[in-house]
């Protein structure tokens, strides 16, 4: 599914919402954008063995922020609002369908008929002490529930969710893996054996828990969701996550069949491993961009035309081919292209002589300004090398410093960098999230540690927030993408993509834009 | 001295030493810049957000203040919890020391078995042609980073041959010794090469030695001497390089682990410093600084086992 598609089916009911006051969304809306899963030859049961980079620390959807442990959760948690199986839409989760008061201040949710992995019903006390539980500002995605007033229960059946203000991503902050509706008496009894045994209402449930090796879902025998066979979902039996750090590991563990999928195949070993026709390889665009931080509160950074210049001296397509063997795509934006993302903003081009003359209008005395890069992480040290030849070329000089990825980082939100080669993923699928985390500095996290202090957007980026209509947030977003991106932000490098590989009798496997993958409906045709 | 009040001597001449161990690792992993609100969140936390995490982890107070609650609590046995695991340090320090150590057993082990007939030979054949190609292989071997070497077992014995798996750990006891065997041989084949050298030069020397002059004008034969009366002595330098080594083999381990999708202590602690899990950090540096002194401390009681002049020194 494209994104302009999935983006339209989104606007339409939210159009609809907007003009039927009190229009009640129904579960069939949404449904219609999941594509209708094929009942005939769908074969039930088996194990599906899967070996990712990352491992999960904990089950504890209020803390974590780390991959490892979020798309682990999203195997085994439900929240009211579910992404679809493109990771680009959303579908009703734990509520069944929900109304917007006509002012867009109050949200109602309705409750599903649905049950814990404990075979405890969901009631609106459990979804009423997640959202509380998440909203308590220690917890680190708090900020998603920021315009929330309140969060209270109607009757056994409705929940309601106050704002301070209309915001309108908050569905989608709704589906959050932060947001996952807990059970309370488990959660009450022991947040630190819920870590480790969650009880949650997803398609999955934790057996066990083994650090540093495997954790072994297996399905949940009280899931809400059927499937095309008209029985619960999934159709696996059980799942096993395999954690296999090292990326050579993965791929050779695929090839000799020790794993059903692996996720996260290196660029440089994609091709090889697609001449196996055993196996299927397969790029996804997810919500994710590589791109160098420019701290703009540095000299010569803090001059626009400085940063243009290096944006101009930046060989994107040559990056693209020797860093990325190809996948992906050289960005027209400061952020990843999720839902109101422009295709109609121009990719600065790789022009020398702009970049000199510009490099020249900025009065740059010639300090050499310093990239960093994490420690050991071979790509973006190739790319600072690229980028540095180019930066040559115009005049601008560089060194190469290398730090350890804790140091660079903590470097990089104290202010305490230049350019730093890395990246930025977006946890929901609204623009809202990255475009106030990433560009507008008074949001809370300095615009991504590039102090970058732009006025007009800050401004543009509070209505679209506020703004119901979809067709009026995109013009917004796109207006806002082609600023940000035209003030030299940052040095955009890749649209990345991931790339996973499977054996070929694993059907249905899809990759969710978000990161994680749509296990619940995958089956192995063995 | 006798041997309990020689142990419990021992015993107590470790407390300072580990209390050294983690003062110098706590304050070079609080002195490198790094904050584990940050790094979990990836940028993320508002400032409120940042504060409340760090009020409530302790993180807000004086570093000595932190280590001297961290002293404090690892007295009464605690370790703390993991900020980012939100788990008992010791409970997940402990499920990883079992593996760990086991690799490092099975990983001697080999490197006995390798080294043991090997070195004998060459000492037997020295400056012979067996002992040529055998110290040249040493070298071959000691050469090869174990990241490299690993690569190829898995290859060769995991994939072409499909003996042996190659990542995991396994559930049953059999199992998890299974899973083993390429981890450490891996070990073992890096570890091996420094063994055959003493070895082969310690049972050299002890072959001058005046009671093997002795053995062999009693009309012993040459394996014999060797076996019999030269081996016991020269084993005594391969215990020391096991031991004074087991420091450098468990940081050897980390790159054989994270190969090897092996949960053992050493990947453990690269996550932990890469996340800034302080106390999971601390946790582990006690750990190690136990690990090391108590190997030690047991490499010198075994001295006893071997030569029992020892005692008596």
């Amino acid at each position: 599914m494209t994104v302009r598609k999935s983006f339209e089916s989104l606007g339409g009911w939210s159009r609809h919402a907007l003009f039927a006051s009190a229009f009640i969304l129904t579960a069939f809306s949404l449904a219609a954008v999941s594509p209708e899963a094929r009942a005939e030859g769908i074969k039930r049961g088996g194990t599906l063995i899967m070996a990712r980079p990352d491992e999960p620390l904990t089950f504890d959807p209020f803390i974590p922020g780390d991959n490892g442990s979020i798309y682990a959760i999203e195997q085994v948690c439900d929240a009211l609002v579910e992404a679809d199986d493109s990771g680009r839409g959303l579908r009703p989760g734990i509520a069944e369908s929900w109304e917007m008061s006509p002012d867009g201040l109050t949200y109602t949710f309705k409750i599903r008929d649905a049950k814990f992995s404990n075979g405890d019903p969901v009631t609106v006390d459990d979804v009423v002490f997640t959202l509380k539980t998440l909203s308590d500002p220690s917890k680190y995605l708090a900020f998603v529930l920021k315009p929330v007033k309140n969060i209270t229960a109607v009757d056994d059946k409705h929940v309601k969710v106050e704002l301070k203000e209309p915001y309108a991503p908050l569905l989608s902050a709704l589906s959050a893996y932060a947001a996952s509706i807990v059970n309370k008496k488990a959660y009450e009894a022991s947040p630190e054996k819920f870590g480790t045994s969650p009880v949650c209402a997803g398609p999955f449930m934790v057996e066990s828990y083994e650090r540093g090796s495997t954790v072994i879902l297996k399905a949940n025998p009280y899931y809400w969701d059927k499937g095309a066979d008209g029985k619960p979902l999934p159709y696996l039996d059980g799942v096993e996550l395999k954690y296999v750090p090292e990326s050579n590991s993965r791929v050779l563990g695929l090839r000799n069949g020790d794993y059903d999928m692996i996720s996260t195949v290196a660029f440089n070993q994609a091709k090889a491993l697609q001449s196996d026709s055993n196996l299927v390889v397969e790029s996804t665009p997810i919500f994710r961009l590589d791109y160098v931080y420019l701290n703009h509160q540095k000299k010569p950074l803090d001059n626009k035309d400085f940063r243009l210049a290096l944006n101009y001296a930046a060989d994107r397509e040559a990056i693209l081919k020797a860093v990325y063997f190809g996948y992906g795509e050289v960005p027209n934006s400061y952020m990843p292209k999720v839902n109101f993302h422009s295709d109609t903003v121009p990719v600065i081009p790789f022009d020398l002589a702009k970049a000199k003359e510009l490099v020249q209008k900025s009065g740059y005395d010639g300090t050499p300004i310093q990239i960093m890069v994490d420690t050991g992480n071979a790509p973006s040290r190739q790319v600072a090398t690229i980028l540095q030849q180019g930066w040559e070329a115009a005049g601008v000089k560089s060194e190469i410093v290398e730090m350890d990825v804790g140091t660079a980082w903590t470097m990089t939100t104290k202010g305490d960098y230049q350019a730093y080669v890395s990246y930025i993923t977006s946890d929901i699928n609204d623009t809202d999230e990255l475009a106030t985390i990433q560009a507008d500095v008074t949001a809370g996290s300095q615009a991504f540690f590039t102090w970058y202090d732009n006025k007009d957007v800050q401004k543009m980026l509070t209505e679209a927030r506020r703004e119901p209509d979809p067709a009026k947030r995109a013009a917004l977003y796109a207006k806002v993408q082609e600023i940000v991106y035209n003030d030299a932000y940052s040095i955009p490098l890749n649209f990345a993509p991931v790339i996973n590989g499977s054996q070929a009798y694993v059907k249905d496997l899809k990759q969710l834009a978000n990161g994680w993958w749509w296990l619940q409906k995958v089956w192995l045709d063995k | 001295m006798n041997l309990l009040s020689y142990i419990v001597s021992r015993l107590l001449q470790m407390i300072p030493v580990v209390i050294g161990v983690s003062l110098v690792a706590f304050l070079a992993i609080h002195l490198v810049p790094g904050d584990p609100v940050q790094l979990m969140m990836h940028g993320r936390a508002t400032p409120e957000t940042l504060q409340a995490a760090h009020a409530k982890l302790g993180l807000d107070q004086p570093l000595l203040v932190q280590y001297w609650n961290f002293i404090r609590n690892a007295a009464t046995g605690s370790l703390g919890t993991s900020i980012i695991q939100n788990a008992d340090v010791g409970k997940i320090v402990g499920e990883r020391l079992l593996p760990t150590v086991l690799l490092l057993v099975t990983s001697a082990v080999f490197a006995i078995l390798i080294a043991l007939p090997l070195s004998i030979i060459a000492a037997r054949r020295s400056d012979q042609l067996a002992d040529h190609v055998i110290r040249l292989l040493g070298i071959i071997g000691f050469a090869m980073p174990p990241f490299w070497v690993g690569i190829i077992l898995m290859l060769f014995f995991g994939i072409y041959l499909d003996w042996f798996p190659i990542s995991g750990y396994g559930r049953s006891f059999g199992d998890r010794m299974y899973h083993l065997v390429l981890p450490s041989l891996t070990i073992a084949l890096f570890l091996a090469p420094i063994l055959i050298q003493s070895l082969r030069a310690a049972i050299l020397d002890v072959m001058t030695a005046e009671y093997i002059t002795v053995a062999r004008a009693k009309g012993l034969g040459p394996w014999r001497v060797l076996i019999k009366h030269a081996l016991r002595n020269a084993l005594m330098p391969v215990t020391t390089i096991l031991a004074v080594n087991i420091g450098w083999l468990l940081s050897g381990a980390v790159v054989v682990e994270y190969l090897f999708s092996f949960p053992g202590l050493g990947s453990l602690l690269v996550r932990a410093v890469g996340q800034r899990d302080y106390p999971v950090i601390q946790g582990l540096s006690l750990v190690f600084a136990i690990l090391v002194l108590f190997v030690n401390l047991l490499a010198d009681l075994s001295y006893m086992l071997i030569d029992r002049r020892v005692l008596k020194a």
